[in-house]
C-alpha cells in the first residue's frame, strides 16, 4: 500500500507534541502556580474598621500572633471552613483572629449584606463577629496589598509582624494546628 | 420519572450512534443495501433520541424538577422563564447534552439533504458521524450525566450563572457558536468520506462546501455576537481581547473561511486538493481543540465559566481523531491521486500549474497562505503559555501586542486580496486588463483615504485601512454591477429584472460578494473605532456636571433596583442633548458560587456614526459618588453590522442554484472544472 509518509510524520509527530503539551496543562494549578511573594516578609499594613465599626491596625497588634482569613458571603469552601476557624479562635486566645471580607466593589457589599437573602446571611455574620472579628474591606485594597487572588485565603503572622505560612483555598485543621504552633512560638 | 426518561433517551442514541457507526462501515465497503438502510435510519434514530432528551431537559428545567441533577445544579424557582430555557447551556453538563441535540439536528439535517445521492460517499460519511456521535453520546451517557437522579431533591436550586442572566445574548451567543462548533463534524465527515470511497469528484464537492458554509455562517454569526456581549456587559468597551477562549473560536473560522474559498480552485481546477482537504478537516479539529480549550480548565481565560474533569477524556477524543485524520489523509489520498491522473487523462488535461500571477487563483493562493499563517500564528500565541510554563516553568500570559503586530499587516493584507480576487479572472489576464479591471477600485479606495483625511481621521493605519477597505468595496460592487449593465445592453431589459435575473442564476457568487461586504463592515468599524477612541474615568458627586469631548455631563443621583431575582444599583446621568443613561452594578441573588458577585453593566448610546459609553467603576456607600469610565468609539456599530451581512450572503450563496439539482445526480469529475 502506498502511504504518503511526509503526511503521516508530520501529522503525527505534531499530534503527539500539541497532545502532551494540552497534557501538561492538567498538572499546573491556576491558584498554586502563582509564585507566593508574601511569606517571610512583614505583614502589609491595613487600618480597617470592623462591623461594630472598631478600627484595627496592623501596628496595635505588633507583638501577638495573628491570623488573617480573607472570605465572602458568596464563597462556599469559606462557609465550609468557618466552623473549623471559630472552634481554633477559641482553642487559642492568645491569638488574634481577624477575619476580612473580600470584594471589588463597596456597592456590592453594601447591596448584598443589606438586602434579602443576605440580611439572612448579615446575622450570621454578626454571630461569627462575636468570635472575632471581621472587617470590612471596601474597596478591597488589603486584599491587593496581601495578593489576595480569590477567597478564601488565609495568612499566619507571627509576633514580630512576619507572614509565616499563607494558604491559598480552604485551610485544614491539620495546617492550621500546624501553623498556630508556629506563630505562637516565642 | 424525567432523569429515567432521559436516561433512556441517551443510552438509546448511543446504541443508534454504535449501530450506525458500524452500519455505515459495512454498507460503505460491501456495498450492502440493507446495511444503507439500517445506517440511515440509526442516524434518524440518534437524531430523534438526542432531540428528545433536550426537550425533557427543558421540560424538567421548565417544572423545576429538582430530582434531576442537573436542574439542582442551575435551576431556580426565582428565574424568569427565558433563562430557564437557556440555562440548558448554563453549565457544563447541560451544554454537553444541547452539544449532542444539535449534532441530532445536522445529522439528520444531512442525511435527509444527501437522500439517495450519492451512494458511494453517503455510507462512510455516515460511518465517520455516527463515529463521533459515539464519544458526544457517551459523555451525556457517563462523565457528564445531566439526568442523574436526586435521592433527596432540594427544594431550591442556585439558578444559572450570573453572567448568563445579565442579558439577553447569552440567550443567543451560545447556540450560535454551537451550531458552528458542532456543524464542522459535517463537512469532515463527507471529507472522509471521499477518502475512504477512494474517490473525490467535483459533485461531491458541492455538499462538501454547502455544508462547510452553514457552520461557518452560525461561527461568524456566534463570534460577532461574543464581540458584542463584551461589549455590552464586560465594561472595557471593547469586543476582542485575544483571550484564549475566543481564540478557540476564532481558529476553525480562519481554516474555514480558507476552506470555502480553496475548495472553489478544487472545484474548478481540480488543484489543492489536499490542501482544501487537509484545511476542512483541520477545521472540525480545531473546533474540538476550541472545545477543550472552554471546557478543560488548561487554559487560563476570563471565561472559563465551566471547569470539569470531562478534560482528559476529551484530550483522548482529540489525540484519537487527530491520528484517524492523518492515517486516513496519509493512507488514502494517493488513491485519489490516481483517480485525478485517469479523470485528466480520459479529458485531456495536462498537468497544468496553477495559473498565471494575475489570476483569481493566484489571489485564493495567497489569500490561503495568508489564512494558514494567521492561523498559525493566533494558535501559537494561545498555547505559548503551556509551552513556557512546560519547558520553563514561567508563567506567562501573552498578549494584545503579540496578537496586533501580525493580526494588522495579515488582516489588511487580507482585505487587499479581497479586492483583487473578485476583480481578475480564474485562470490568466493580460497585464493591461487586469490594470483596467484594478484602475477603478485604486480610484475608489484613494477616495475613501481623501475622505478619511479631510474629515480628520489622519492616523496613517486607519487611512490604509480605509484605502483598503474602498478597494475591496469597488472590486466586489464591480462584479453585482457588471454582469447587470451588460445584460441591460444585450437584452434590452430594465435594471431590475437584469439585476435579479443575473443574480438569481450566480447565487452562490453574489453571496460570496455579499458575505465580504460583511466583513468589510466590521473592518471600517474596527479601524475607525480602534484608532479614534477616548476614554476616561470620572469621579463626580450628585448633581456635579462634568466635560467628556463635546459632551456635557451631570451626575443625576443614583439609587438601588430591586427584582426578584437580581438588585441593580443605578447610576444615573443625564447628557445635554442626548438624554438620560443609567449603567448598572446588578447583584444576583442566584448563580451558586457567583451569586453575589457584582455585575457592572454599561450604559450605551448607539447611532450609526459613534458610540458613547458609560460604565461604572464605583458607586459609594451612600450613593453621593460615583466613578464612571466614558468611552466614545466612532462607527462601533459597524462591526456587528457584519453578522447579519455575512449571514445574508451566506443564505444566498446557499439557496440551490437552479441548474444544480441536475447535475448533482450526474456529478462531474473534479477535473472537469479546468476548463477556463
Amino acid at each position: 500500500m502506498k502511504v504518503k509518509w511526509p503526511i503521516l510524520i508530520v501529522g503525527l509527530g505534531g499530534t503527539a507534541a500539541l497532545i502532551a503539551l494540552l497534557a501538561t496543562g492538567f498538572s499546573a494549578n491556576i491558584n498554586t502556580a502563582v509564585t507566593d511573594v508574601i511569606t517571610g516578609k512583614q505583614a502589609p499594613a491595613f487600618e480597617l474598621v470592623d462591623l461594630q465599626g472598631r478600627t484595627w491596625s496592623v501596628e496595635e497588634l505588633e507583638g501577638k500572633p495573628v491570623f488573617i482569613n480573607f472570605w465572602s458571603t458568596w464563597c462556599g469552601p469559606c462557609k465550609m471552613e468557618h466552623p473549623m476557624l471559630l472552634q481554633a479562635a477559641k482553642a487559642y486566645p492568645d491569638v488574634q483572629f481577624l477575619g476580612i471580607i473580600y470584594n471589588d466593589a463597596a456597592a456590592a457589599v453594601d447591596v448584598q449584606l443589606r438586602r434579602p437573602p443576605y440580611n439572612r446571611l448579615m446575622s450570621e455574620l454578626e454571630s461569627a463577629a462575636i468570635e472575632y472579628p471581621n472587617l470590612s474591606d471596601p474597596d478591597g485594597r488589603t486584599a491587593l496589598r496581601y495578593g489576595v487572588v480569590g477567597v478564601p485565603e488565609s495568612f499566619f503572622v507571627d509576633r514580630t509582624g512576619l507572614v509565616t505560612y499563607k494558604q491559598v483555598g480552604p485551610l485544614n485543621a491539620d495546617t492550621a494546628k500546624r501553623e498556630l504552633a508556629r506563630i505562637r512560638k516565642q | 420519572m424525567i432523569s429515567m426518561l432521559g436516561r433512556g433517551l441517551v443510552l438509546a442514541a448511543l446504541f443508534f450512534a454504535a449501530t450506525g457507526c458500524f452500519a455505515g462501515f459495512w454498507a460503505g465497503s460491501r456495498r450492502n443495501q440493507r446495511a444503507w438502510e439500517w445506517a440511515r435510519n440509526s442516524a434518524y434514530g440518534f437524531s430523534a433520541s438526542m432531540i428528545l432528551a433536550n426537550l425533557a431537559m427543558v421540560y424538567a428545567l421548565l417544572v423545576r424538577d429538582f430530582s434531576v441533577s442537573y436542574v439542582a445544579e442551575v435551576g431556580s424557582t426565582t428565574t424568569p422563564l427565558w433563562l430557564t430555557i437557556v440555562s440548558l447551556w448554563a453549565s457544563l453538563n447541560g451544554s454537553i447534552l444541547f452539544w449532542g441535540g444539535i449534532l441530532g439536528v445536522y445529522t439528520a439535517l444531512t442525511v435527509y439533504s444527501l437522500g439517495d445521492r450519492y451512494r458511494e460517499y453517503t455510507p462512510w460519511a455516515l460511518h465517520v458521524l455516527m463515529g463521533i456521535s459515539i464519544f458526544f453520546a457517551f459523555l451525556v451517557a457517563s462523565i457528564a450525566n445531566p439526568f442523574a437522579p436526586i435521592a433527596n431533591p432540594p427544594l431550591e436550586g442556585p439558578g444559572p450563572n450570573p453572567l448568563l442572566q445579565n442579558h439577553w445574548l447569552m440567550a443567543v451567543h451560545p447556540p450560535m457558536l454551537y451550531l458552528g462548533y458542532v456543524g464542522m463534524s459535517v463537512p469532515f465527515s463527507l471529507i472522509c468520506a471521499a477518502l475512504l470511497a477512494g474517490r473525490l469528484e467535483a459533485g461531491w464537492m458541492v455538499p462538501v462546501r454547502r455544508w462547510m458554509l452553514v457552520p461557518w455562517m452560525f461561527l461568524s454569526i456566534g463570534i460577532v455576537l461574543g464581540g458584542w456581549w463584551s461589549y455590552a456587559v464586560l465594561g472595557w468597551g471593547g469586543a476582542w481581547a485575544w483571550d484564549p477562549v475566543e481564540n478557540a473560536s476564532f481558529h476553525p473560522w480562519l481554516t474555514g473561511t480558507a476552506f470555502i474559498h480553496s475548495a472553489m480552485v478544487l472545484q474548478r481546477k481540480g488543484k489543492l486538493r489536499d490542501w482544501t482537504l487537509v484545511l476542512g478537516m483541520s477545521t472540525f479539529l480545531l473546533t474540538l481543540l476550541g472545545t477543550f480549550m472552554t471546557r478543560s480548565g488548561v487554559f487560563n481565560s476570563v471565561h472559563s465559566f465551566t471547569q470539569s474533569d470531562i478534560g482528559p477524556v476529551f484530550l483522548a477524543f482529540i489525540a484519537i481523531v487527530f491520528v484517524y485524520s492523518i492515517v486516513l489523509l496519509a493512507l488514502r489520498s494517493h488513491v485519489l491521486d490516481e483517480e485525478a491522473r485517469l479523470t485528466d487523462a480520459r479529458l485531456g488535461h495536462r498537468g497544468s500549474s496553477l495559473a498565471s500571477v494575475l489570476s483569481r487563483d493566484t489571489a485564493i493562493l495567497l489569500q490561503n497562505a495568508a489564512f494558514g499563517a494567521f492561523t498559525f500564528m493566533v494558535l501559537l500565541g494561545t498555547v505559548y503559555p503551556l509551552l513556557a510554563e512546560a519547558l520553563q516553568d514561567r508563567r506567562i500570559s501573552v498578549g494584545e501586542p503579540y496578537f496586533d503586530r501580525f493580526a494588522l499587516p495579515l488582516g489588511l493584507m487580507l482585505v487587499f486580496l479581497m479586492g483583487i480576487g473578485p476583480s481578475l479572472p480564474w485562470g490568466r489576464s493580460a497585464p493591461e486588463t487586469a490594470m483596467k479591471r484594478l484602475v477603478p477600485s485604486l480610484a475608489v479606495g484613494t477616495l475613501f483615504a481623501v475622505v478619511a483625511l479631510v474629515t480628520g481621521y489622519n492616523k496613517p493605519m486607519t487611512v490604509l485601512a480605509l484605502f483598503l477597505v474602498g478597494f475591496a468595496l469597488w472590486g466586489n460592487l464591480f462584479e453585482f454591477i457588471e454582469p447587470v449593465t451588460q445584460r441591460m445592453r444585450a437584452r434590452k431589459e430594465g435594471p431590475g429584472v437584469a439585476a435579479i435575473k443575473v443574480w438569481g442564476k450566480a447565487r452562490r457568487r453574489f453571496g460570496g460578494h455579499i458575505a465580504h461586504y460583511g466583513v468589510l463592515c466590521a473592518v471600517f468599524g474596527l479601524a475607525m473605532s480602534k484608532g479614534y477612541r477616548h476614554e476616561q474615568e470620572l469621579n463626580l458627586n450628585t448633581g456635579e456636571v462634568a466635560q467628556f469631548l463635546d459632551y456635557e455631563i451631570t451626575f443625576a443621583g443614583a439609587r438601588d433596583d430591586s427584582e426578584t431575582h437580581r438588585i441593580s444599583s443605578v447610576a444615573r446621568f443625564e447628557v445635554a442633548g442626548l438624554g438620560a443613561f443609567e449603567p448598572k452594578v446588578n447583584t444576583y441573588t442566584s448563580g451558586g458560587r457567583m451569586a453575589g458577585q457584582p455585575i457592572f453593566t454599561p450604559a450605551v448610546h448607539s447611532t450609526p456614526t459613534y458610540d458613547l459609553y458609560f460604565s461604572i467603576l464605583q458607586i459609594s456607600q451612600d450613593k453621593t459618588n460615583v466613578i464612571v469610565r466614558l468611552i466614545y468609539e466612532p462607527y462601533q456599530v459597524w462591526v456587528w453590522f457584519a453578522a447579519p451581512i455575512i449571514a445574508l450572503g451566506t443564505l444566498i450563496a446557499l439557496l440551490p442554484p437552479r441548474s444544480s439539482r441536475a447535475s448533482s445526480v450526474k456529478p462531474a469529475p473534479v477535473g472537469e472544472g479546468s476548463r477556463s
